[in-house]
């Protein structure tokens, strides 16, 4: 008897199984076919598969890009960056700048925050003295050390003075991390985690860790008629496998992958691959402090012994181009390595130069990467061969997250194989980290002329001027190699037919406002 | 035997102490803090300074512990120090998802393994006993993130089928939660069904030893009422406690699988909040699958002396 | 012993787990000498191919062998198993010994720490031990030893106690002969059977182990191959190179087979009750 209900149960099990499988199928089929029929969907909800759970959402305090994709939707900063990084209106309708160390800010009237009060001066005021708080331990504080004063002139008017001529100023101000926060919610809530009010075209509904982040349409969105959506949901999918699968069977409607698993989506039916030259390269840091990495033919030898055409096709499939210390991305910032002469493989001259800082026989080192990105841990391998060809022996160190953050952050490394992002102003791929006081040089690098420099761009308004300085800087800094610049990647998006309007941008990869469902 | 709980639970005591302890220590001791993990790149020694005042973690080290433990015994579990959300109610609502993966996986396992171990013990070494003995074995022998993956894989792409996103539970809609559910149970059930099978094969094959088997038999009692009635209830024992020591396991041992179904589990909770050094949710949530995990066995040890009358504890 | 060995020649099963550990062995011991390329070597004109004569198994993302790395992986993952097992195996005997010798405060001592550890679950144990020391092939070894150490200590104590309770050593505590070396001496060949037995499911448990730590990134560091490393990076090519999954998988798959067929057998056999 029993055995007859073991039977029975497992049967229940493999209908159940077999049925779900059916059902769905009927579902996804349904979307497929209706694909291009041209009328907008009854459910207007994006469904993203989310390949990593924000760390937070405090525009002011948080930099995880994980975070960031999210609290851009909720908020909205004075300005903005267009295509070519150039600084654009956003909640400030236009801005003037009477001298060098002036900028008055005057703001858009009728801009609601989501909990229905409009935006003035003063909240433009609290933000950014809520940033430049030491006890807020916010990132973006440093940014505006150089702030002297702000007056709110009327309610819709707003000065800043500064102590110096501060060129990265207003790339700053359009900073995601730079966002106008209202002041009675942060008081009434101590921080910004729990809740979110900003004035941007989403707001936040729910988050629940591990699971998904909701947001819903701002219905008083400063931007007629936008968002055309009436939510975006981002579900946590940390699986890549899992994230092809959803997306194949339309189970959501955009979601990332990594280069190897693009193709495997090029085949799917019902999907297209959105692709942008994302702002970010990939590089080898040194410790400039360590034998032989002192010495700085040695850090050429080693650059010339690189191959990078191969890091993009073996690590990015091909889909990533070289960079220097400014990616392509950032427009006409950026200067043409190809041609520089220590981006070339050259493995003979490479020997020449680790002769001659007295080091023939080549010597022992570690690879230190982050085993939280495949790429870094591929493209060490992949650099730990090609240097085994001038007698360079690298072990490769793999790092969880928080330990390579430590390790970056106390310069306890040899060689650091690592991805940056190159934020939005020259200043942070120069100064920031190359400067002699940047606060992210942990290669222990000085060198005069890069700091006269970082200073010159720092204090020359001029955007012709500026560009010229950062040419001669990018230069000098890959001829003094503390970094070797590799690639800059190209990042896709996976998105269904059904979605309409959507055209991922390095400055802005994720904007939804235009974005519809199709049948 | 209430005297005989009431010990054992006063042993647990030392025991959860330790856990804490061991937690508490093995967390400071993984390199990289929170600090570092939040500012990442971005760090200035200020900020630095700054967070790690606002999360108490310049105070003296046992400070820091006793200030966690006296909050945790007043039943306040503290709040995530990346989320701010309160930690207890999160651990909750996560472990009535692992609870129902585990109980789901382990029914899927008995369902497959009970049946299949009295067959084998029936036909003690015949070729019937070898093939199922092989083909559960196999089940423990994958390891379960493969066959998750190629499970994934041959569904979306052969029958163009995806388990629903976005995690809702029982109570909020059965259906879907099934739906989400199934595969990951079947995944880890295959896993547990080996175990069970030799426990249940193996404890038959005891009691339809013992003389009390022989007496019924030879009463003229037919094959499945010995089986059923006398040798399963009895061979139930040992197979408990089995089930008893992989449902503990699971608690916390079904992370990967969460991981690659996207379901938000204990194990989840555990492991993001090690990777992003959030250290009170951790404390937390380890705690909490140890005290449920040492109370399961302890319920095992009191359904064992239950259900065999001849085990008695001093 | 003897007995024993008669035995397991009639049974089918454990055979078959017999033979397949010993070719499992053989490759490990041997394989340096079997693979045809260097199992770190990029050839990268011949990135992702299938099975050929030159490579028998294919080639993976970055054009290596992947016979080659699976001969490999054979050793690094026995030496995983084995060690790992070996400092579970040796920590457990010493202290069940100690505690089921002494049976007073040091035994509560040691069994509560068994407890505590015994009360983490496995994995999120091991991950956390490997996050402290780092991950490499050592520190992985050590951490999957102490998720170890608790079974075999509780296996060794409880044999320890039996064996205090047989009747010859209660008589020749009764006439005066130091009974510590009588027990002892006792104790080797009755914690042997469950010993053994126990240690041939965890050598496969520890391989298992090992891979999930590889899925959590904290297994064994690149290039190096270990088997569930290399099914791990396969798991992004099981579609376009089913190759790369099917034989480090293959290979996992009849490994743990076999020492579990052969664990499960000598269970049986050394099984007084169901002689």
């Amino acid at each position: 008897m029993k055995k007859n209900w073991m039977v029975l149960l497992m049967g229940i099990v493999l209908a159940t199984l077999l049925l779900s499988a059916c059902s769905n199928e009927g579902t996804s089929n349904e979307a497929d076919a209706d694909g291009g029929s041209g009328e907008a969907a009854a459910e207007q909800v994006l469904k993203i598969g989310n390949d990593q759970e924000p760390a937070g959402l405090d525009p002011h305090k948080v930099p995880a890009h994980s975070s960031i994709r999210i609290y851009e939707k909720i908020y909205d900063s004075l300005l903005t960056f267009d295509e070519d990084m150039k600084v654009q209106p956003e909640l400030a309708e236009k801005w003037e700048q009477p001298d060098e160390t002036t900028y008055v800010f005057t703001l858009r009237e009728g801009v609601k925050f989501h909990n229905g009060r409009e935006m003035t001066a003063e909240d433009v005021k609290y933000s950014f003295e809520r940033i430049m708080d030491e006890e807020t331990a916010s990132i973006a504080k440093s940014y505006f050390d150089k702030v002297e004063s702000i007056e709110v002139v009327s309610p819709t008017e707003i000065k800043f003075t500064l102590s110096e001529p501060y060129a990265p100023f207003l790339s700053y101000v359009a900073s995601t991390n730079a966002a106008i926060v209202a002041k009675e919610v942060v008081e009434e809530n101590g921080d910004l985690n729990q809740v979110a009010v900003g004035t941007g075209p989403f707001k936040l509904d729910e988050w629940l860790p591990d699971n998904h982040v909701k947001l819903s349409k701002n219905e008083d969105y400063y931007k007629e008629g936008q968002p055309k959506l009436d939510g975006v949901t981002y579900l946590t999918m940390k699986d890549e496998s899992a994230r092809l699968a959803a997306i194949r069977t339309g189970e959501v409607h955009v979601t990332t992958l990594s280069s190897q698993s693009i193709p495997l989506a090029e085949k799917s039916d019902g999907v297209e691959i959105k692709s942008y030259q994302s702002t970010e390269y990939s590089y080898v840091g040194f410790n400039v402090n360590k034998e032989p990495f002192n010495d700085v033919k040695v850090r050429q030898a080693i650059s010339l012994a690189v191959d990078r055409k191969e890091v993009a096709d073996v690590v990015w499939k091909g889909d990533a181009v070289l960079s220097g210390p400014i990616p392509e991305s950032m427009g006409q910032w950026a200067i043409d390595v190809t041609q520089e002469e220590l981006y070339q493989q050259n493995i003979e001259k490479a020997k020449e130069l680790l002769a001659e800082a007295g080091y023939e026989d080549g010597f022992e080192t570690v690879i230190s990467t982050a085993s939280t990105y495949p790429d870094m841990v591929d493209t060490a391998q992949l650099l730990q061969q090609q240097l085994e060809a001038i007698g360079i022996k690298a072990e490769i160190r793999q790092l969880e997250w928080g330990q390579y953050i430590d390790t970056w952050t106390n310069g306890d490394h040899e060689m650091l194989v690592g991805r940056n992002s190159s934020g939005s102003d020259p200043d942070r791929s120069i100064g920031f980290f190359f400067s002699t006081e940047g606060s992210a040089n942990v290669w222990g690098f000085s060198d005069e002329k890069i700091d006269q420099l970082a200073e010159e761009g720092r204090t020359t308004i001029d955007p012709e001027k500026r560009v010229e300085i950062y040419n001669e800087a990018q230069k000098r800094v890959i001829e003094q190699s503390p970094n070797l610049f590799l690639v800059s990647p190209e990042k896709f998006f996976i998105v269904r037919d059904s979605v309409d309007n959507y055209s991922p941008t390095a400055n802005e990869p994720e904007n939804f406002n235009d974005v519809v469902i199709m049948e | 035997m209430f005297a005989y709980i009431l010990r054992r639970l006063l042993m647990l005591i030392p025991v959860l102490f330790g856990i804490s302890v061991f937690i508490f220590l093995i967390m400071k001791m993984i390199p990289g803090d929170v600090v570092s993990t939040i500012l990442g790149t971005e760090a200035t020694d200020e900020a630095r300074r700054q967070l790690e005042k606002q999360f108490g973690l310049n105070l003296p080290i046992y400070q820091q512990y006793l200030q966690w433990m006296g909050g945790v015994l007043t039943g306040d579990f503290g709040v995530s120090l990346r989320t701010g959300k309160p930690i207890l109610g999160d651990i909750i609502s996560r472990f009535g998802l692992t609870l129902e993966l585990t109980m789901l996986s382990a029914f899927i396992s008995w369902i497959i393994a009970i049946p299949l171990g009295i067959v084998a013990a029936l036909k003690r070494n015949t070729s019937t006993d070898f093939g199922v003995r092989i083909i559960s074995l196999l089940g423990v022998s994958v390891p379960n993130f493969a066959l998750a993956t190629l499970l994934l894989l041959v569904l979306s792409l052969a029958f163009s089928y995806y388990p629903p996103a976005g995690y809702v539970s029982l109570f909020e809609d059965p259906m879907k939660n099934l739906q989400m559910m199934i595969l990951p149970a079947f995944v880890l059930g295959t896993a547990m069904a080996g175990a069970v099978m030799r426990m249940t094969r193996s404890s038959i094959l005891e009691v339809l030893r013992q003389d009390f088997i022989r007496t019924i038999r030879a009463k003229g009692a037919s094959e499945r009422i010995v089986i059923f009635n006398h040798a399963l209830k009895n061979a139930m024992i040992p197979i408990l406690t089995i089930i008893g020591m992989q449902i503990g396991t699971l608690l916390g041992g079904t992370v990967i699988i969460e991981q690659i179904f996207s379901l938000p589990g204990l194990g989840q909770m555990v492991l993001t909040a090690i990777n992003q050094r959030d250290y009170p949710v951790v404390q937390g949530a380890v705690l909490f699958i140890a005290t449920v995990f040492v109370l399961i066995n302890l319920l095992v040890d009191i359904l064992y002396s239950y259900l065999d009358p001849r085990i008695t504890y001093k | 012993m003897k007995e024993i060995m008669a035995r397991l020649k009639k049974d089918k099963v454990g055979i078959v787990g017999v033979i397949g550990v010993g070719l499992v062995l053989l490759l490990g011991l041997f394989g340096p000498w079997l693979s045809p390329h260097d199992s770190t070597e990029m050839y990268k004109e011949h990135m992702l191919e299938g099975p050929s004569a030159t490579y028998w198994f294919g080639t993976d993302e970055f054009g290596r062998d992947i016979f080659s790395r699976v001969v490999e992986g054979a050793r690094v993952s026995l030496y995983v198993g084995l060690i790992s097992v070996g400092i579970g195996a040796s920590l457990g005997f010493v202290f069940g010994l100690i505690a089921g010798f002494f049976q007073n405060w040091v035994d509560n001592l040691i069994m509560r720490i068994m407890d505590i550890l015994f009360a983490f679950p496995d994995i999120l144990l091991a991950l956390t031990i490997v996050a402290v020391l780092g991950p490499n092939l050592e520190n992985t070894m050590i951490a999957i030893g102490i998720v170890f150490t608790p079974v075999f200590t509780r296996t060794v104590r409880a044999a320890v106690i039996a064996v205090k309770e047989m009747e010859f050593i209660i008589s020749a505590k009764a006439i005066g002969v130091k009974t510590h070396k009588v027990i002892f001496r006792h104790v080797s060949p009755n914690v042997l059977a469950p010993f053994i037995v126990q240690s041939t499911l965890a050598l496969s448990g520890a391989i298992l182990t090992e891979a999930a730590l590889s899925f959590l990134g904290l297994g064994i560091q690149p290039p190096n191959p270990s088997w569930g490393a290399m099914l791990n990076e396969s798991r992004q090519y099981m579609e376009i190179a089913p190759w790369i999954a099917i034989f480090p998988a293959l290979f996992i798959i009849v490994t743990i087979f076999c020492f579990n067929l052969l664990g499960d057998s000598l269970r049986d056999l050394l099984d007084p009750k169901l002689k």
